[in-house]
């Protein structure tokens, strides 16, 4: 059978999973939206004059955006120590599927439930004043799903590698802080002293970011669009390579 | 008849958690497994019988010897080898959140059966597991005993030459115990080779055309029940004295029709040429002494005494104190 074939069947079971599961798909919403009601006011007085709301939300939107992406990927090593305690995975491992499609099929749902509710939040956005650039928006949710997919693999692997949920938790939420403010995603970085901006050239989420911000303005070619994807196409190939050589390894 | 399951010294070792010790949990197993027979390995809890199996069913790295698993071999095509083979794990492995049918669909297709022969086998799977009324509920409504049956459906939908069953019947009362014993029965009678752990005996005495006793990773012996059991010949009588005194050993050791004796805890069991004749003796010898026997039994050899004679342990013991 064909890994296309394959990666579909377990996409359609991780789908169905979470069709199952509204909860997910009501948490999914939530947070971006307490970022809207609850952060977004905070900027508005941040600087002088203070900003209306659609400045606010036109500079906060695309980090808005970037927040999700990194947040639908990061719960796949939970769901993972799961299916590891329940002896599905095992079962799985069983069988002739390949390990790269069984990999592939949570990865895949969790960019869908990125697009989803990002598509909603954008919806809401405009509604509230958010100027929707289509093109720039496209493939910004484009370069998002793959740092949707980064997170969705290395959290999954790191399930596997670490078999229990305390491991997992100190490593994943422990770097999140440092990824996002390291990003300059909450507050700009032109904030912080050189140092801090020199470190941040390190995290990949950090050009994420910055073309985050051009491509919500519309503008598709840029250095910063072209940077980013030359960080995030090779890291995604690098991190689906090495989540696979876990699946295929994983003693449980 | 031709064997299936070919393993050769496996070995396997784990290292301990934060410290720099290994532990052989496996050392040197060797054995066969014909076509269409079912085969257990008895042993207590921790004895390495699950991780022995893991590595014949693909979960597990061989760390030595060597394994031919449906004439592929384990090292080199560990991928032809799960083609034909089903493994249903003591924990199961169904879906909770999908329903039974979801579960066999995906199961099938994953071995590259086309849709419709899914249905078809699934048709006439769960009607033999008794199951089918219950294909479109979700999994995690099910009772043990069902959703074993549907982890065992999902282990050989494909129809595998032989099923890995570790330990089937872990955790179900005794009815669904019976159950599930007609069901593995049944699949031999569809030529279907099984290999299964236990750690009951009585499991292993109902099922199993041949045995291996394994403690401490390796084979204590193995063999059909009824041979097995040969092994100790005649009767065995069990007893207890009145405040649970001990027995005088002169005073067994002057018997001549006594094989053998052992105690387990209170109770001392004397291995006999023939109970029927030795019991009364036993009696008056317990009189003459003015000592009061509390329970008396006399039973026919089981696997149990053969586990007593080959490790000097009772398997019933170890399963209790892994236990505790």
């Amino acid at each position: 059978m064909s890994v296309f074939k394959e990666t579909m069947l377990f996409f359609k079971r991780k789908v169905m999973e979470t069709v199952r599961q509204p909860m997910w798909l009501f948490m999914g919403l939530s947070t971006p939206l307490i970022y809207i009601v609850l952060f977004a006011p905070l900027l508005k007085n941040m600087g002088y004059p203070p900003r209306t709301t659609v400045e606010v939300l036109d500079s906060f939107v695309p980090g808005l955006l970037t927040l999700l992406a990194f947040g639908s990927g990061m719960g796949a090593g939970w769901t993972m120590i799961w299916e590891l305690q329940s002896g599905v995975i095992e079962r799985l491992r069983v069988t002739p599927a390949s390990r790269f499609s069984m990999l592939m099929g949570g990865v895949l749902r969790d960019v869908l439930m990125f697009i989803i509710p990002s598509v909603l939040v954008i919806a809401i956005c405009s509604f509230l004043g958010f100027h929707v650039h289509f093109a720039g928006l496209l493939v910004l949710l484009l370069l998002l799903c793959l740092l949707t997919a980064i997170i969705s693999a290395w959290s999954a692997s790191l399930g596997l590698i670490f078999k229990e949920v305390g491991g997992l938790a100190a490593v994943v939420t422990g770097l999140q802080l440092p990824l996002t403010l390291l990003s300059g995603v909450l507050l700009p970085l032109s904030l912080g002293p050189d140092w801090l901006r020199a470190i941040a050239h390190a995290n990949p989420l950090y050009y994420t970011v910055e073309a985050s911000r051009v491509l919500a303005d519309g503008i598709i070619s840029s250095a910063e669009t072209i940077n980013a994807f030359a960080v995030m196409i090779p890291l995604t190939i690098l991190v689906l390579a090495w989540a696979t050589r876990v699946y295929r390894k994983a003693v449980a | 008849m031709s064997a299936i399951i070919e393993a050769r010294e496996l070995e396997k070792s784990f290292r301990v958690k934060g410290k720099s010790k290994t532990v052989e949990a496996v050392r040197g197993v060797t054995l066969s497994v014909s076509e269409g027979e079912i085969y257990a390995f008895l042993g207590p809890n921790g004895a390495g019988k699950t991780t022995f199996q893991r590595m014949l069913t693909t979960l597990l790295p061989i760390d030595g010897g060597t394994a031919i698993i449906a004439g592929f071999d384990m090292k080199r095509k560990p991928g032809e080898v799960r083609k034909h083979i089903g493994y249903v794990s003591q924990i199961g492995g169904a879906d909770l959140p999908a329903t039974g049918r979801e579960n066999l669909l995906l199961a099938g297709q994953l071995y590259g059966m086309k849709r419709r022969d899914v249905e078809q086998k699934i048709h006439e799977l769960t009607g033999l597991l008794e199951i089918d009324e219950l294909l479109d509920r979700i999994v995690r409504t099910y009772s043990g005993g069902q959703k074993r049956r549907l982890e065992i459906a999902l282990g050989i939908l494909h129809e595998p030459e032989i099923l890995f069953m570790d330990e089937p019947t872990t955790g179900l009362d005794p009815q669904n115990r019976a159950n599930l014993w007609a069901h593995i029965k049944a699949l031999k009678e569809r030529g279907m080779t099984v290999f299964l752990t236990t750690h009951y005996l009585d499991e292993a005495d109902e099922l199993a055309d041949r045995l291996a006793i394994i403690d401490y990773g390796q084979i204590v012996t193995e063999g059909a029940p009824k041979e097995l059991k040969k092994q100790i010949s005649g009767d065995v009588i069990q007893l207890r004295l009145k405040n649970g005194g001990a027995l005088p050993q002169e005073l067994l050791s002057g018997l001549d029709f006594v094989n053998e004796t052992r105690t387990d805890g209170e109770t001392v069991i004397l291995y006999v040429g023939d109970g029927a004749k030795a019991l009364p003796i036993i009696f008056d010898l317990l009189k003459k002494r003015s000592l009061e026997a509390e329970a008396v039994s006399l039973l026919q050899p089981s696997l149990d005494d053969v586990f007593l004679k080959q490790t000097g342990r009772s398997l019933r013991d170890t399963g209790k104190g892994e236990s505790k």
